[in-house]
């Protein structure tokens, strides 16, 4: 608050000490140019506030909260509700549920005694047609609660709560074919991964990858008209090309892709575009397997289909600095040569387990640190995919 | 061979320093500052009761405490109880606790020494644990004097301590503070502890370089009390205090003026018309020890509740910023910071705009010499009673030595100029003149075996 009281002290310092003059002009044409500053931002808010922008982004805002807080609510509902029957009957025995699906759209819930995961345990054999649409079952474990979006290769998304699969419990032997089909797969269209989404509302991003190495990122402020839609987009470019994997991510995140012939790439989430661009450069009989986010203190596991593990720290990942990179080659050209294939890649802990289906079916558990000692699974049969199974066991 | 060292507790800072017989060694005791060998005497308890001092203690309390999220729960604080009539009522005190909170910051240390009983300052609560005055310097003290064990790799077991010539205005207080002071360094591991006036410490270092004895005045102006001595100096055997005075006039009764004449406004006084809930909080913010207090549920609504309502609203922002995103120590140390430039130049700025806070004020020295004006008058009377206690006139005084922070001040130098001529006034070391001349006294002193 410069008043005219103010600005006659100054003169009268500067009249008294003329060295004092040049001084305080210096400081306030400082000044001068902050405000100058500060009022040009203030034109422009100005200006967004009487054209209706900014109106126009707090709508999208709110509506992205809306979005959010109805997620939170049926989650939160389900959770009652669970509490509620829990009151009435015997305790429930802890369970993870396992998710196996097919590119097809098949979704098979399997209800997983936690009692029964300890580490080298055999939980039992899936049959069924395990390479469906000439894609591999894919495995995710999955809270009871959680809310998955559906992503198809033609981009088109849809939602469904797990508690609203069917689940088949722990046995010997699961059938593929007792599978739900929450949602049919279009004419043309296949299911391509499944993503939970209660990490929506901590994430930024919906982070998309191709088979052939595109990778597009999504706000996900924009989940409300996304989820409206239901069109997320392919995330692909090349006619021949389908998206393959999804993860939510934050600013400053990491994110690898892993392929067949064993190339890793490490991309900054920050330097992605909003629109699909290529990043990987693969040779064309390679593909992407695997898409996740690297935190710092994590370690990437790599399985060959005949059962070699190999890991990496997360500070090893070195990001892509061009825009189109082969990434670090993992296996060397010999064993390529002797045809050593990745079946994926993660991001784990060492409390984690993981949970690793064979061509045979046959579904087994490791703990991530008794890997690291052997290097290699017990697996005779090849295997095929595996997910990861967080926590202590 | 027994290890003293002279200690100078200062109000703002504070110093050790050992003497040889030949040469004084200021330690470098808190080197992430940057002048190692000055140590802000500030303290800093966190939640779990790890203490730091000095810039470590500030660097953490700006981490921790900076814009940083409340929540305020209500506890049992206890019972009062109170008679109407016949009866007698009994109802129990809840206080509002700010859970988060990570740590206190405690500043001021010394000052709370000269504060008279009953109703003063003998203590705080820190989180679970009751803190005395006596507790807190014993923390600080014992801080020092491992850091300066490190550096000299030996045990310290006694210490000559300053102390301003005027504690308190009652003797009575004079010697409590000072015992109070004892107490705490005793219980700080200190076997052997002794006082020495600072000024006359201040005289001490200065006669290390005088080449012939004369009649000295010590003006020792530091952040919580102006100390003066008149001395014989230049020959150990002959030296002589010939009177000491003091007044607890100093560089924080400065900051505090500034805000009162100059920055209360940008909060909103003078435009927050008829309320006093919220003029009161205006009228804290000279207070460092008030302010962080009226961090509350209750002050919150109150001042939300006149930002809606149209009450200068930009202001009570500012307000609201500065209380609850504990930004007064950032605030005092910009008016401090101001003050100590206005000794080199003509003019400086008091910004927050840092911290977003939109307060901004060009001061200029002649608009601080004329808020300190009726400091000024104060300070020249004990110069001259002082003066005329020794029985000397200001024609004998050979030197003037200005020491410490506020001795600076163009004002002050001016008029010590005036008093007794402008080529007498030197300049010692601003702020380990004091804790060098305790080190000499420390070691001339020594009597542990």
């Amino acid at each position: 608050m410069v008043t005219p009281q103010k600005i006659e002290e100054w003169i009268k310092e500067a009249e008294e000490r003329p060295e004092s003059g040049l001084l305080i002009l210096k400081l306030i044409a400082g000044r001068l140019r902050d405000l100058t500053e500060r009022n040009e931002e203030l034109l422009s808010e100005n200006i967004a506030l009487q054209d209706g922008t900014r109106v126009e982004e707090y709508r999208k805002r709110i509506a992205y909260l809306e979005n959010q807080l109805e997620i939170l609510t049926r989650r939160l509902g389900e959770s009652e509700a669970g509490l509620v029957s829990g009151v009435a009957g015997p305790p429930k025995e802890a369970t993870a549920n396992l998710l196996a699906y097919t590119a097809l759209g098949r979704i098979l819930r399997i209800e997983l005694v936690e009692a029964t995961l300890g580490p080298g345990a055999q939980l039992g054999c899936l049959t069924g047609e395990l390479q469906a649409g000439g894609e591999p079952v894919h495995l995710m474990i999955v809270r009871e609660e959680e809310e998955l979006l559906l992503l198809f290769t033609s981009g088109r998304i849809s939602t469904h709560p797990v508690g609203g699969l069917r689940a088949v419990p722990s046995g010997e032997v699961w059938s593929l074919d007792e599978a739900g089909l929450p949602d049919e797969p279009h004419a043309g269209e296949q299911l391509a991964c499944i993503l939970p989404l209660s990490r929506l509302v901590l994430s930024d991003y919906f982070m998309q990858a191709s088979r052939r190495g595109f990778v597009k990122k999504t706000m996900t402020s924009m989940a409300q008209s996304v989820l409206e839609n239901h069109y997320l987009g392919r995330g692909a470019v090349q006619k021949t090309d389908r998206p393959l994997a999804m993860t939510l991510c934050k600013k400053g995140e990491q994110v690898a892709l892993a392929t067949l012939e064993g190339h890793l790439l490490g991309l900054n989430v920050d330097d992605l575009s909003y629109t699909t661009e290529e990043r990987l450069r693969l040779e064309p009989h390679d593909h992407v397997v695997s898409l996740f986010g690297v935190s710092p203190e994590a370690t990437m596991v790599f399985l060959t289909q005949s059962g070699k593990v190999i890991q990496r720290a997360a500070q090893s990942l070195e990001p892509a600095k061009s825009a189109l990179s082969k990434g670090q080659a993992l296996i060397s050209p010999a064993r390529l040569e002797q045809g050593v294939r990745f079946v994926g890649a993660a991001a784990v802990h060492a409390p984690d387990r993981i949970l690793v289906l064979d061509a045979k079916g046959n579904l087994s558990l490791h703990l991530v640190s008794d890997l690291a000692g052997s290097g290699a699974l017990p697996d005779e049969n090849p295997l095929l995919t595996f997910c990861v199974l967080p926590g202590r066991p | 061979m027994m290890r003293k060292v002279g200690l100078d507790f200062g109000t703002s800072n504070s110093g050790v320093a050992v003497y040889d017989g030949h040469s004084v060694r200021l330690l470098p005791i808190d080197r992430q500052n940057i002048i190692p060998e000055v140590v802000k005497s500030v303290l800093y308890i966190t939640r779990d009761y790890k203490c730091s001092i000095g810039q470590a203690a500030i660097d953490q309390y700006y981490r921790a405490n900076v814009n940083r999220l409340r929540r305020f729960v209500r506890q049992w604080a206890g019972e009062i109880d109170y008679s109407g009539g016949e009866i007698q009522y009994v109802r129990d005190v809840y206080v509002f606790v700010d859970e988060l909170q990570p740590g206190r910051l405690l500043q001021y240390l010394k000052t709370v020494l000269r504060k008279d009983l009953p109703g003063g300052y003998v203590g705080t609560q820190v989180f679970e644990r009751y803190f005395t005055v006596a507790d807190l310097i014993r923390v600080y003290l014992g801080q020092m004097k491992e850091r300066a064990e490190e550096i000299l790799g030996e045990r310290i077991q006694g210490v000559t301590l300053g102390r301003p010539v005027k504690f308190a205005d009652t003797p009575e207080q004079d010697r409590k503070a000072e015992e109070t002071l004892r107490q705490a360094a005793l219980e700080a591991g200190f076997r052997e502890v002794d006082f020495e006036l600072e000024p006359v410490a201040a005289a001490l270092f200065y006669e290390q370089s005088m080449t012939r004895p004369g009649n000295v005045v010590v003006f020792d102006f530091g952040g919580g009390t102006l100390d003066i001595a008149v001395m014989r100096l230049g020959n150990p055997q002959s030296r002589k205090v010939f009177a000491s005075g003091g007044v607890d006039i100093a560089g924080s009764d400065f900051d505090r003026a500034i805000i009162e004449k100059r920055l209360l406004a940008q909060f909103g006084l003078g435009r927050v018309g008829q309320q006093p809930e919220v003029l009161e909080m205006i009228q804290a913010v000279p207070d460092w020890i008030a302010l962080p207090e009226l961090a509350t549920p209750q002050n919150r609504n109150i001042l939300e509740k006149a930002i809606r309502a149209g009450l200068a609203p930009a202001r009570l922002k500012s307000l609201l910023a500065l209380i609850y995103n504990d930004l007064a120590f950032t605030f005092y140390n910009q008016v401090e910071a101001a003050k100590i430039a206005l000794s080199s130049r003509g003019a400086a700025v008091i910004s927050l705009d840092d911290q977003k806070i939109p307060v901004w004020e060009l001061y200029t020295r002649r608009q601080f010499e004329n808020d300190i004006q009726e400091y000024q008058a104060g300070v020249e009377k004990v110069i001259l009673d002082t003066l005329a206690a020794s029985g000397l006139e200001p024609a004998q005084i050979d030197a003037v030595v200005k020491t410490g922070g506020s001795s600076n001040i163009p004002l002050f130098t001016e008029m010590l100029g005036r008093l007794f001529g402008q080529e007498k006034v030197v300049q010692s070391d601003a702020f380990s003149s004091v804790a060098a001349g305790l080190a000499i006294r420390a070691a001339a002193t020594l009597t542990l075996d």
